[in-house]
């Protein structure tokens, strides 16, 4: 039964709908356009914000936070999964506590970052650094824990110990799990950071939907949420690529 | 090698210490004594609150009227944002589910939307709704809704067929399809899709709550740190956190009642 | 993997003239307890074995599941130390593992899913510290020696069953060691692909001097491939008896035809189906009161 054309068509008018419903009633004046921009409005100011290069700065901060953020998360998440995963029992004791932390929505916390850190960037690479750090932890674990023993007979029974067992075994094994855990790492810290921009802070992406939202430039605030949204997809993009590409052999 | 070792590292400590869940209690317990002395040593009553003192506001902070309404006003903005998202995601999912044309149609385009970082749109539903109970109910629905909607059209996925023509040649109407096939399938995933839409809502209601600082825990999160009274910035936060590993934990273990019959 | 238990050996005994040049592998008094002795959870899975791998020969371990056959052959490989009892490969005692004497091939394919057929091999004869150079060649020739040739670059996940374990034994092969302990390496397989595996390891046997000490469950593979089969019974394991299977490799088709055939496998059968008998009825009575446990 092959009705990919029927599904297609069907795809086609509902985003269809939805963009005519928007064309419809702002153009008529229906909603007004301090809450939804009329469509040529928008793409104009999209076109100008991409020209103008304003997008390059608040980009830069973003990223930056993100960098750092993702940097320390990985290292500590990695670093202490791997030592926890080492014996049975401390895998016991710390993975059921990572992963009740890991369920609280640590977006809670950032009042408490603001409190240490203030408004500028080291607020949101703390939350980041946080929110991410959970879901590498998680994975590292679970990754070294559930290696299947097999492999680890067949390494030693032709000598392998130590290091090479760690780099040719151990590692190997567990990396599809643990790049899974650094793809979700960096989509929650990406998140996280921009949510903090949103709530407190002087620059950065997140600032500047809050900027234009207070400004009532709803434009304005559309295009950088437009933005905003592609990169976010270009970056999720990325990620999956480099998950898929470090688990080739699946 | 360790299932031929006799007695693992272990085996050779007391009793008690064998438990990991003393052992987990153990592990809190020194983070609360670091954070206590930590603090002690920073000596910035300022900013950092010890533990004794943040445990010391917590039964005056849940006392103030204020603070406690503005607690029920978040669980309210939770419960009703996360009844609309179960019940729409809920009836929808397998709506699109049951049918082979709508969920190839429709799948796509959910996951496409779900993908979408709901936290960019935070300042235009503020916008749209308000600053009120309103955004936060919203808000958290939009969160919570993606999660249950996406999980029941994948259990929606998971009906043997078999038992579906099963059904039909004994006659099996419509109604009777959905009641006893459909919905038995569905539940287990519907459970998975309740703790995250939960998990969601949550965010998305905090989320509107901290953006929204005129009233309600943003306003007493903000008040705290300007007045610095950080002990109750603290007591709150955890009271929030608390509350939250209860909901996922209780939710937890609901979605492993439910799909006993798995197994 | 030090052993606490068993009297430390020392030089001199371990020279001893018992020790037979004839004799690849020699187990005496094998005893391994999991748990702690005495411990009522704990398991005897090996009681008093004593058995010997001559040089050259392949012997096979059969008997009823939980008969400790596994166990023993991970004792003789050195991946864990027996309770008690003493146990030499080539003459000396077994520490730990012996890559360099000792192969294995194990029935879950244990090939790295991560690394090619080839990486793999490359791989083993790392761990074993041969050098770079001479890594690539030697995979290169155990493949071709296996028949996967063509299938060097691919990865374990695009072959079939039985290739991998073909490609399992190159890499065993490629370490050149004169014993190989093979643990259930057909079990996995469907009945076509055991027997032309079972075939071309007879013709291996044939052909080469290595002694392979052979786990399995199937009463037909062990009189087609073993020159000796002992059968074991289970908790705790002991080896009732050994037989013989005079007849030279490479052994064909014919052979499974044949009366002698028939007549070795039914006296297998029936030594066995009292050792599974009392298994399944022994596991039974333990569903039944869990609270009793039989080591007593």
């Amino acid at each position: 039964m092959d009705n990919r054309g029927l599904v297609r068509l069907f795809q086609f008018t509902f985003f269809a709908a939805i963009f005519g419903l928007w064309y419809g009633v702002t153009s008529t004046g229906y909603v007004s356009s301090i809450f939804l921009p009329e469509l040529p409005v928008l793409a104009r100011a999209f076109v100008k914000l991409i020209i103008s290069g304003d997008w390059i700065s608040p980009l830069q901060v973003t990223l930056y936070e993100v960098g750092c953020a993702y940097a320390i998360s990985i290292t500590a998440g990695t670093f202490i999964g791997f030592l926890v995963s080492r014996s049975k029992f401390s895998t016991r004791v710390f993975e059921p506590l990572f992963s009740s932390i890991f369920a609280i929505p640590l977006i809670i916390f950032y009042p408490l970052a603001m409190l240490f850190f203030g408004l500028g960037v080291g607020s949101k690479i703390a939350l980041g650094a946080t929110v991410s750090f959970f879901p590498i932890v998680l994975n590292t674990i679970s990754g070294f824990s559930n290696l299947n023993p097999v492999y680890t007979r067949a390494a030693s029974s032709m000598g392998a110990s130590g290091f090479l067992l760690f780099k040719r075994v151990l590692l190997p094994a567990a990396l599809p799990v643990i790049l899974t855990g650094l793809r979700i790492g960096f989509v929650l810290c990406f998140l996280s950071i921009i949510g903090g921009e949103t709530l407190g802070s002087l620059n950065g992406l997140g600032h500047k939907i809050v900027f234009h939202a207070e400004s009532m430039n709803t434009a304005g605030m559309f295009t950088y949420i437009i933005f905003v949204i592609i990169i976010a997809f270009i970056l999720n993009t990325l990620v999956l690529r480099l998950e898929r590409k470090g688990a080739h052999y699946r | 090698m360790s299932q031929t070792s006799p007695a693992s590292s272990a085996a050779n400590m007391p009793a008690l210490f064998r438990s990991p869940l003393v052992a987990r209690l153990g592990v809190i317990l020194v983070f609360i004594l670091i954070w206590e002395f930590g603090a002690r040593l920073y000596d910035d009553p300022d900013f950092l609150a010890t533990a004794t003192q943040t445990a010391a506001s917590l039964i005056p902070l849940i006392q103030d009227p204020k603070v406690l309404s503005a607690l029920g006003y978040m669980i309210v903005a939770l419960i009703s944002g996360f009844s609309m998202a179960l019940l729409s995601g809920g009836i929808l999912g397998m709506l699109i589910g049951v049918n082979k044309l709508s969920y190839r149609t429709f799948f796509p385009i959910i996951v496409l939307i779900y993908a979408i970082p709901q936290v960019t749109l935070l300042p235009l539903f503020v916008l749209t709704f308000g600053i009120g109970t309103a955004v936060k109910i919203v808000y958290g629905f939009t969160h919570g809704f993606f999660p249950i909607i996406v999980c029941v059209i994948a259990g929606t996925q998971n009906i043997n067929p078999v038992l579906m023509t099963a059904a039909r040649s004994m006659g099996a109407s419509r109604g009777q399809i959905f009641r006893r096939i459909v919905f038995p399938f569905v539940i287990p995933s519907l459970f998975t899709g309740m703790r995250l839409g939960m998990s969601a809502t949550l965010i998305g209601v905090i989320l509107a709550e901290l953006y929204a600082s005129q009233g309600g825990i943003g306003y007493y999160t903000r008040h705290f740190s300007d007045s610095f009274e950080p002990q109750n910035l603290f007591a709150l936060v955890i009271l929030i956190a608390a509350a939250a590993i209860v909901l996922n934990e209780i939710l937890r273990k609901a979605e492993t009642h439910f799909s006993r019959w798995r197994q | 993997m030090v052993n606490t238990n068993g009297p430390t050996p020392d030089v001199a005994n371990s020279q001893l003239p018992n020790s037979d040049a004839d004799l690849a592998i020699e187990a005496r008094n094998i005893t391994q307890v999991f748990g702690t002795p005495g411990d009522e959870t704990s398991v005897v899975a090996l009681d008093n074995v004593s058995i010997e791998a001559r040089r050259g020969e392949l012997l096979c371990l059969i008997g009823p599941s939980g008969c400790g056959k596994s166990t023993l052959l991970n004792l003789m490989g050195g991946l864990a130390s027996q309770s008690s009892g003493e146990l030499l490969v080539n003459g000396g005692p077994v520490t730990g593992p012996r890559p360099d004497e000792v192969a294995f091939v194990f029935q879950e394919s244990a090939l790295f899913p991560w690394n090619t057929i080839i990486e793999n091999i490359e791989v083993g004869l790392e761990f074993r510290g041969v050098p770079k150079e001479e890594r690539w060649t030697r995979a290169r020739e155990a493949i071709e020696a296996v028949g996967l040739g063509s299938f060097g670059n691919h990865y374990p996940g695009q072959i079939s069953g039985g290739m991998k374990q073909r490609a399992q034994l190159a890499r065993a092969l490629s370490l050149q060691t004169d014993i190989i302990l093979m643990d259930e390496p057909f079990g996995a397989l469907d009945e076509q692909t055991r027997m032309v595996l079972g075939e071309d390891l007879s013709v291996m046997l044939s052909q080469t001097e290595k002694t392979i000490v052979f786990v399995t469950h199937s009463l037909v593979e062990a009189v087609f491939l073993a020159d000796r089969v002992a059968i074991m019974t289970s908790l705790p394991g002991t080896i009732k008896e050994i037989i013989e299977i005079d007849e030279p490799h490479p052994r064909n088709p014919d052979f499974i035809t044949s009366d002698k055939f028939n007549k070795l496998r039914n006296h297998l059968y029936s030594m066995l189906h009292d050792e599974i008998r009392k298994a399944v009825e022994r596991e039974s009575k333990l569903s039944q009161n869990p609270g009793a446990g039989d080591h007593g």
